[in-house]
């Protein structure tokens, strides 16, 4: 496996609201260029962990982080536990080492501003350059995820772009400052699928470009098997199993993983069937 | 289509030798928030009654010479009567007209200075109210209902009484009292607009807390605030209009309330002396609730462009 120090290490992150725990003693690395999947159904804590790496999830909520550490590796060299870090040291990490790709591209720019103003606005944030050069910049940007028409696009407003469009418009965003770490909170499950596997395939080529390492949530196996180098399978917010995609895919050892795995329908697997059929319960208690 | 907008554009593009497509649709573009407002027949109506009293107010007594408190001819002169005025005399023998004509400047002055007070006070309490929730909610919501409880004008006439009728004390009244509408309106907007995932990701680029208030969350309350802030200037004119005629205000600025609470006890035999100033107040307070109307839709992006 790999001997180089991870850039971002997960151990034992326990996150709780009131009674309930979200995420309990979830431990995994995050090496420099990985692409990492996180998947699990609906509720397993997945969005919950990439809202705690960045330390959003506290925010409105009652939710706490109890236990566990986030050691992240700035690029520096020194590392900061993003679990202990205050407010002022996480504004400077978010967007600026580690940037967030969220799930509804429809809401999640500010519509009273120019998609341009918003990235250039991302820019002026972590950099010390002038209006000018923060525009050049994020004209760059919108050239680099393929946005037809950069100069024009930057002066529309979000409601006259479409989903894709600004999805592509959060990725800019979100590089805008070169991230060393890129957190995509299933980037594609509001797009269809042409576009999704345009997105897909931008996020891929983008990751060659800028050699960023890239935390996939997801519960498409699809889109695992299409981007991930590795994979953390999560349900009932514990971790069940984590290893290579191709390990995970060809052999998968926890039985939980098997019935994920088998859930996804293939080519003619209905044959002869009048309609899907029910899978067994796998065993909650066991991972 | 048959918009006073596109006509001028397209009269730009047809100066123009050589005419580039991408321009000249992008040309309307730039006006679309003026677009939508015009397409209100009452705002544009109100904004050009707006105007005329402002013009009334602030720019035609400057052809006039003499004071407006100078006697010009017997009293209680009915409008255009032998040896009258166009709007009569009052019980001085003063021309009503001159009078009215000015009476708007103290008015509007007092009037937009609440309004500003009112919207200053009531947008920042409840933005930190609404951004922060829990106990500074709690606190700032208790402080807010403390006010929204007292009786208006009453407290007003109290502070006025207590501290002289200047223009700084009308003001502070009526600021005082009015703010609550405003702060609530806001709080329920942050509340709504801060758990919106862009309000997310601008945390997530790294934005402060005062960033997120001011400069994301904020110009999205904006038509609410807008639209609150013209009905805000109407009532905060009645306000002054009610005070002025119980005779709380600066005499000296014969303003529009205080002037039909002068002629007040000749109402019977002269009707002209309350008439007309009771008009100009009535049109003010209409115009901006018009205004306000329009405004709703041209501060609102998402109605653009259909």
């Amino acid at each position: 496996m790999r001997s180089e120090t991870p850039l971002l290490s997960v151990r034992g992150l326990t996150v709780t609201f009131d009674n309930f725990t979200a995420v309990n003693g979830l431990t995994f690395d995050l090496f420099e260029g990985q692409t990492l999947a996180i998947v699990g159904e609906s509720g397993s804590g997945k969005s919950v962990t990439a809202l705690s790496i960045m330390r959003l999830v506290t925010l409105g909520t009652r939710a706490k982080i109890a236990e566990g550490e986030i050691i992240f590796r700035q690029p520096d060299g020194s590392t900061v536990d993003l679990v202990q870090a205050d407010e002022a040291e996480l504004r400077k990490i978010r967007g600026n080492q580690i940037s967030m790709i969220f799930q509804e591209p429809l809401t999640s720019l500010n519509p009273v501003y120019t998609t341009g103003n918003q990235v250039v606005e991302a820019i002026r944030l972590h950099q010390d350059v002038t209006k000018a050069e923060a525009y050049q910049r994020a004209f760059e940007v919108f050239e680099r995820v393929r946005i037809p028409e950069p100069k024009k696009r930057l002066k529309e407003f979000p409601h006259q772009m479409s989903g894709g469009m600004r999805q592509r418009v959060m990725i800019a965003m979100a590089l805008s400052c070169d991230p060393t770490v890129l957190i995509a909170d299933e980037p594609t499950t509001a797009l269809d699928v042409t576009i999704q596997a345009q997105i897909l395939g931008l996020m891929r080529a983008l990751q060659n470009e800028t050699g960023a390492a890239v935390i996939m949530i997801t519960h498409d196996m699809g889109v695992v098997a299409e981007v991930a180098d590795d994979i953390v399978v999560m349900r009932n917010s514990k971790l069940v199993e984590t290893g290579n995609v191709y390990d995970i895919f060809e052999n998968p050892t926890a039985p939980y993983t098997k019935a994920l795995l088998a859930s996804i329908p293939r080519l003619g697997s209905m044959k002869g069937k009048p309609e899907p059929e029910p899978f067994d319960l796998v065993d909650m208690e066991a991972p | 289509m048959a918009d006073p907008m596109v006509f001028t554009s397209s009269d730009e593009a047809a100066a123009m030798p050589e005419v580039d497509p991408g321009r000249v649709r992008e040309a309307p573009k730039k006006y679309q928030g003026l677009r939508m407002f015009m397409r209100n027949k009452a705002a544009v109506f109100g904004a050009i009654l707006l105007l005329a009293i402002l013009f009334v107010t602030f720019i035609l007594p400057f052809f006039f010479s003499g004071e407006r408190t100078e006697r010009v001819g017997s009293i209680h002169l009915a409008p255009g009567a032998e040896g009258s005025t166009t709007f009569g005399t009052d019980y001085l023998g003063r021309d009503v007209g001159r009078i009215v004509m000015q009476g708007g400047s103290a008015t509007l002055k007092v009037a937009g200075l609440a309004a500003l007070m009112i919207v200053g006070i009531g947008t920042t309490v409840g933005a930190l109210a609404g951004y922060y929730g829990g106990w500074v909610d709690n606190i700032l919501m208790r402080f807010t209902e403390f006010f929204q409880v007292l009786p208006g004008l009453l407290f007003a006439i109290v502070i006025v009484a207590l501290y002289g009728p200047s223009t700084t004390t009308i003001v502070l009244a009526i600021g005082l009292i009015a703010w609550p509408t405003i702060a609530r309106l806001v709080r329920a907007e942050f509340l709504r607009q801060k758990n919106l995932e862009y309000v997310k990701a601008a945390r997530a680029i790294g934005s402060s807390d005062a960033r997120i208030i001011f400069k994301t969350i904020m110009p999205n309350t904006l038509p609410v605030v807008i639209v609150q802030s013209t009905l805000v200037m109407g009532s905060a004119i009645l306000f002054e209009a009610g005070l002025a005629f119980l005779g709380l205000s600066n005499p000296k600025d014969l303003s529009w309330g205080f002037y039909i609470g002068a002629n007040r006890s000749y109402f019977l035999s002269n009707w002209w002396g309350v008439t007309f100033p009771g008009l100009m107040i009535f049109f003010t307070v209409l115009s901006l609730s018009l205004i306000g109307d329009g405004l709703q839709d041209a501060a609102n992006p998402k109605l653009r462009g259909r």
